[in-house]
């Protein structure tokens, strides 16, 4: 595989861009407007909704309740996952746990969590740290099993406690594979949230608002809404997630 | 601080890898353990540094039994043992932290220390960026700022090139003569032993025991062996290398 330079990797995604675009666009030409809308008309749309305070709500909403169950999820996981690398027979009960749960998709635990927790935003928050949190554990449990034993030897030779060691040796060195961890958990998160809020129906949401779209067969609110969906999605996941990746990992690509 | 080696054996399972060792290591003394390859002479450091506890018998630091690691007893294992994650002056500080000093002292004194072993303008690099033999003296610094009162050295410089290891040898001479600290010594290169050890023990093949004993306290040591051609001749033939012809005399490794 070559690499490609900036200018190259840009063009690619302009060209994947375009490509999406271009089917959808050849779809509207053939279908009736109340279909399938043309493209410039969902981008309009767009611009008017981010003016509309009623849809920046629902992009706040969407996105506190993301940043809360994703962030207590990755939280869990490093920390399950940690403790689970040093502490054998937990690793074992740990890694089954997750082989059992992890086949249940996350969206299964909605009328569980809506009955138990009630109307509101607490359902959807656990269900997003759900799908997020087995990919995170997973990751940073199978990460420390590398960790070099040069390298706990030297510390615990330095005098380092154990914490000192689950801190300063264990957590940096596991810290590759846990940001790939954590972006695969970030697309677990972000696809349960959106179809968790599509079914709660609960407050302001990107979900809510795509469902309600569709009650009312407005084909143009739905696809303003998916574009939001991804474009949202690419920008956490490209920008705030790589960004944070070459920051955390700059030791490597130095 | 004085090493007691108490009858020591080390058996893994069926493998019998240390065999009744029996050594006093005094105050101050720089002892080479020279044999070949896989005899049980690193088994012998990871015990004298509580890494591992020896199956029979018993290893005494001052005549307290060796119960786990102290930086008090610091090793220095082969290559690789430096963070990649942190830089030189971080990897050297993180033996200052691991026992309680905050950062803010340990840094200068890490700067301190990487400019005595000539590694000054590089403490902001990472262990990738610099050289093997550079990676080593930060090793070394980090063994020593911690003020350790035995040094374990585990083939310290196996990895390196004979110039850059000649090099590194006289960097730890003028440390240990600096801080006169106990010194063992593991090294499968013979002219590494007699150039910095008071007393060489050579060792058989697995399980390890003392073949013969070499003292070299009294002889002023340069990298030019001639002095001690004697001794190497006789090291060299009880590690079964052939030393009649005039090719196997200069001969640099084991």
């Amino acid at each position: 595989m070559s690499a490609l330079n900036r200018y190259q990797k840009l063009g690619a995604t302009v060209t994947a861009v375009a490509f999406i675009l271009l089917i959808w666009q050849i779809a509207a030409w053939f279908l009736p407007e109340f279909l399938m809308p043309d493209v410039p008309i969902v981008f309009a749309r767009l611009w008017q909704e981010l003016q509309q305070p009623a849809f920046l709500d629902g992009l706040s909403g969407s996105l506190g309740r993301l940043g809360i169950g994703y962030g207590s999820a990755l939280l869990l996981g490093i920390v399950f996952g940690l403790v689970a690398g040093v502490l054998h027979f937990f690793r074992a009960a740990l890694k089954s746990a997750i082989i059992i749960l992890q086949s249940i998709p996350s969206i299964a635990w909605v009328p569980l969590f809506l009955i138990l927790m009630g109307f509101g935003n607490a359902p959807i928050i656990i269900v997003i740290a759900i799908g997020a949190f087995f990919p995170t554990a997973l990751s940073v449990m199978n990460a420390t099993e590398e960790v070099q034993k040069v390298h706990v030897d030297a510390a615990r030779v330095m005098g380092a406690s154990r914490g000192a060691l689950l801190r300063r040796v264990y957590l940096p060195a596991v810290t590759p594979q846990l940001i790939t961890g954590a972006q695969l958990a970030f697309g677990n998160a972000w696809r349960a949230l959106i179809s968790a809020e599509m079914i709660v129906g609960f407050g302001a949401g990107l979900g809510r608002s795509l469902a309600y779209s569709g009650e009312i067969a407005d084909m143009t609110g739905v696809m303003t809404n998916i574009l939001v969906i991804a474009i949202l999605a690419s920008l956490i996941d490209q920008v705030l997630l790589e960004g944070l990746k070459r920051r955390v990992l700059r030791y490597q690509y130095l | 601080m004085e090493l007691q080696f108490d009858r020591v054996g080390k058996r893994f399972g069926d493998l019998n890898v240390v065999d009744c060792f029996d050594q006093t290591i005094a105050s101050g003394e720089l002892v080479a353990l020279v044999g070949p390859s896989g005899c049980g002479k690193s088994t012998l450091l990871h015990m004298a540094a509580g890494l591992q506890s020896p199956s029979s018998g018993a290893v005494r630091a001052n005549g307290e039994p060796i119960s786990g690691p102290n930086p008090a007893r610091t090793l220095v294992f082969q290559e690789h043992a430096l963070f990649p994650w942190l830089t030189l002056r971080e990897n050297v500080a993180i033996a200052l932290e691991f026992q309680g000093i905050p950062r803010r002292q340990a840094h200068p004194k890490a700067s301190e220390w990487l400019e005595k072993v000539r590694l000054q303008g590089f403490d902001d690099y990472y262990p990738h960026q610099v050289s093997g033999g550079m990676r080593q003296r930060a090793a070394l610094a980090r063994a020593f700022i911690a003020e350790p009162e035995v040094l374990l050295l585990d083939e310290p410089f196996g990895a390196l090139d004979a110039l850059t290891r000649m090099e590194l040898q006289d960097v730890l001479k003028n440390l240990i003569r600096d801080l006169r600290v106990t010194v063992v010594l593991v090294t499968h290169d013979v002219d590494e032993a007699l150039f910095l050890a008071d007393r060489v023990l050579v060792f058989s093949q697995r399980p390890a025991r003392v073949l013969r004993e070499f003292r070299l306290a009294h002889v002023e040591r340069t990298h030019d062996l001639t002095a001690l051609s004697e001794e190497r001749r006789q090291i060299l033939s009880l590690l079964g290398v052939q030393t009649t012809s005039p090719i196997a005399e200069n001969e640099e490794h084991v």
